[in-house]
């Protein structure tokens, strides 16, 4: 019997199951297909003492690593940063760290503005209400009236409090007269529903067992199956059957082994990495594939005189400063960068070089582990990549993963516009730290396991000269093919990109409900 | 092979007199093997390093330790690094070791979870200055 559905959705990560969410409706079959499992939280490493070596196994952000179940190959030979991505019912939501900012109004005004990139063919006030449809799901922490960005409503839960190392960064702005605000952060600082009120444990990454974080799983999967999506996790789609301008079936592999859907409509969500393992062969634009941007972060790490006892706390959902965010052409480079505070690392983490150096072994180490551990606050510096056609996702000419599917090639390196950023970003964040106290500053000049922010490689245009979907991610020249997820940014921006996919995923979802659906495929 | 862990650990964490128990000295020997086993490559950059080290290693002061232990990271630092990550995956997860992080640093010696930490409430009169400078983002349309 051919199994059908109106609507695949490649990926139950952040944008598909926020798409499927917004798709569904009682007479449109909505089946998610997902190639990890689920992840129970609430037994999450946290609750045990040496919770900090699951981050080097299961809960390890390189799939090459952590080689879980659900996990492919990155073949990450020709880039200088590392993939960092989950699979699994949530997708990289699992891992992440909740930081929830916005695109600035400019961001998706590149070209005209500086003249650079494309513009977006969607604007920041069209996707302004999906934006606070979203915050209202995740459940968002944070303080409307921040002027680094356009008014916005009230959050669902105050901020998460400052610790004692970000009020002393907080006051460090306030000297040099630069912007600041209390990061928005897809945590509730107070219980809703079956969620708790976060407790300030500090290692989000591996996982929240009281709920308080939001992942993809946590705050869409129950609400988007109560209205009859369908979920079926460790199934692994090997294959989209195309006729013509059509996508005809879809292939997956599960426990009970190979399966077939015949379908309406095709959504892929699968991240840039997932996606292109699919859709090579099948979208012959060229300009997919190309122009993958990565956010090339650098950490500068303040360290302190005093215990700040920085293990405490969301580790990356702190506060921020915009103060560079917005091109200034006497800066030397075109773009912006955000700095994002991190704190939350373990004694363990601490002794690797959790987010700088590694301590020296050696009769100098307790000493150094001593003055380093808890005194310690980091700056991201996050910067807005420029997409570059050279810096793309391709697929290995012979290695395949278990379902006999390509290994995605990841080929990236800095730009000299990125790497100006970073240069001038790690000066502005030594600047902070020192005023802040800091007696000694540690530089990791580049994050090179911080392939976590996969954005470019399907963009969206008004035509498929300008792009590869248009602004609804409906791939140009095929008929029922969509692409929702960050695959489709034309500009990075210069902040995390999870509230901005998931926007343009319910903006999809929304417009192929109301109506816009093809019943093709379902014989 | 345990005695030549034993005295690899203690170099690369060596006591302090003090508060801190040098790691070999300490017992995590068979612990660190068995962490190494569960890293990618770790037993074989275990079984690599060990085998590297020169007859009598265990019977040199620390300085000449160290020295053989710096030419043999050198040599590779990859699979030395992998190493180091087993000994201090070893003895930073030690409930005695997490006693004295507790007595020095304040920092509990209990899981994160289920406990957490105080969620004070957030102070907004810290944001006077920066509402005071006004709007910083760029307008369009
Ligand atoms: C360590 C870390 C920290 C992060 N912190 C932040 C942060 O603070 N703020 C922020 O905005 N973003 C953060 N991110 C990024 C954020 O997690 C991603 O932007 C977001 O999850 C992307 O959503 P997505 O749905 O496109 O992809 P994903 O969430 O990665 O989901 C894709 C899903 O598709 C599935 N899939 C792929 N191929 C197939 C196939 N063939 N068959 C079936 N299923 C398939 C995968 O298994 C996966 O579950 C972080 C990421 C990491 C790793
Ligand atoms: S810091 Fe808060 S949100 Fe993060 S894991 Fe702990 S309780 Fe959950």
């Amino acid at each position: 019997m051919t199994q059908t559905a109106d609507i695949v959705i490649v990926g139950a990560g952040a944008a598909g199951l926020a798409f499927a969410w917004a798709a569904v409706a009682p007479n449109i079959k909505v089946v998610v297909l997902e190639a990890g499992g689920h992840v129970n939280q609430r037994v999450a490493p946290s609750l045990a003492s040496d919770w900090e070596l699951a981050l080097q196994t299961t809960f390890n952000a390189n799939p090459n690593l952590r080689r879980g179940v659900a996990d492919y190959p990155v073949d990450d030979s020709e880039s200088v940063i590392r993939p960092a991505i989950f699979n699994a019912v949530g997708g990289s939501t699992i891992r992440w760290g909740a930081h929830f900012p916005r695109l600035r109004p400019s961001d998706f005004r590149k070209r005209t503005l500086d003249g650079v990139a494309a513009d977006w063919p969607v604007s920041y006030k069209d996707l302004e209400p999906f934006y606070d449809l979203n915050d209202e799901i995740m459940g968002v922490s944070g303080l409307a009236g921040d002027p680094g960005n356009p008014p916005r409503a009230t959050r669902s839960c105050p901020p998460l409090p400052l610790c004692p190392a970000t009020r002393r960064l907080a006051a460090a702005y306030d000297r040099l007269g630069w912007h600041w605000w209390p990061s928005d952060a897809a945590i509730l600082s107070r219980a809703r529903g079956t969620r708790g009120a976060c407790n300030n444990c500090g290692p989000c990454g591996v996982g929240c067992p009281r709920h308080a974080r939001a992942s993809a799983d946590i705050a869409y999967l129950g609400v988007a199956q109560a209205q009859g999506v369908e979920l079926r996790p460790g199934a692994v789609v090997t294959k989209l059957e195309r006729l013509g301008h059509d996508i005809t079936d879809v292939h997956y592999v599960d426990a009970n082994g190979p399966a077939r859907l015949s379908c309406g409509e095709v959504v892929m969500a699968g991240n840039a990495l997932g996606n292109a393992r699919l859709l090579t062969g099948i979208i012959d634009n060229p300009l997919f594939g190309c122009g993958l941007m990565l956010h090339p972060t650098a950490i500068v790490t303040g360290l302190f005189k005093q215990n700040q006892q920085s293990w405490r706390g969301a580790f990356a959902s702190a506060l921020v400063s915009q103060e560079f965010y917005e091109s200034d052409e006497s800066r030397g480079f075109i773009g912006g960068l955000q700095l994002q505070a991190l704190r939350g690392q373990g004694p363990l983490t601490t002794a690797l070089g959790g987010y700088g150096l590694r301590l020296p072994w050696g009769q100098r180490h307790k000493e150094d582990f001593v003055a380093r551990f808890g005194h310690s606050l980091s700056l991201t510096v996050t910067c807005d990549d420029l997409p570059e056609g050279a810096n793309r996702i391709a697929l290995h000419a012979t290695q395949t993963d278990r379902h006999g599917l390509p290994v995605p090639r990841m080929i990236y390196r800095v730009g000299e516009n990125s790497q100006k950023m970073l240069d001038y970003g790690i000066k502005r964040a030594s600047e902070a730290l020192r005023e802040a106290g800091a007696r000694q500053i540690a530089i990791n000049p580049l994050v090179r396991n911080g392939g976590f922010h996969l954005m470019g490689t399907a963009r969206m245009g008004v035509d498929d000269q300008a792009g590869v979907t248009d602004a609804r991610g409906r791939v140009h020249g095929m008929n029922n093919l969509s692409v929702v997820d960050a695959s489709t940014f034309v500009t990075a921006a210069a902040v995390n990109p999870t509230p901005t996919l998931q926007a343009i995923a319910l903006r999809a979802g929304t417009a192929m409900r109301d109506g816009k659906i093809t019943q093709r495929a379902i014989a | 092979m345990t005695g030549r862990l034993t005295a690899l650990l203690d170099t690369l964490l060596p006591g302090d007199g003090g508060d801190w128990p040098a790691a070999g000295a300490h017992g995590l020997a068979v612990h660190a093997a068995r962490l190494a086993d569960d890293m990618l490559g770790g037993a074989e950059a275990m079984a690599g390093v060990l085998d590297a080290l020169p007859k009598g290693f265990v019977d040199l002061p620390q300085l000449r330790r160290e020295e053989f232990l710096h030419e043999i990271e050198a040599q590779d630092a990859a699979r030395f690094d992998a190493v180091i990550t087993a000994a201090y995956n070893a003895y930073y997860t030690d409930p005695a070791i997490r006693d004295i992080i507790e007595r020095l640093t304040g920092y509990p010696n209990r899981p994160p979870q289920p406990e957490g930490y105080v969620l004070d409430p957030f102070d907004e009169s810290l944001l006077d200055a920066v509402k005071a400078r006004g709007p910083i983002w760029r307008p369009v349309d």
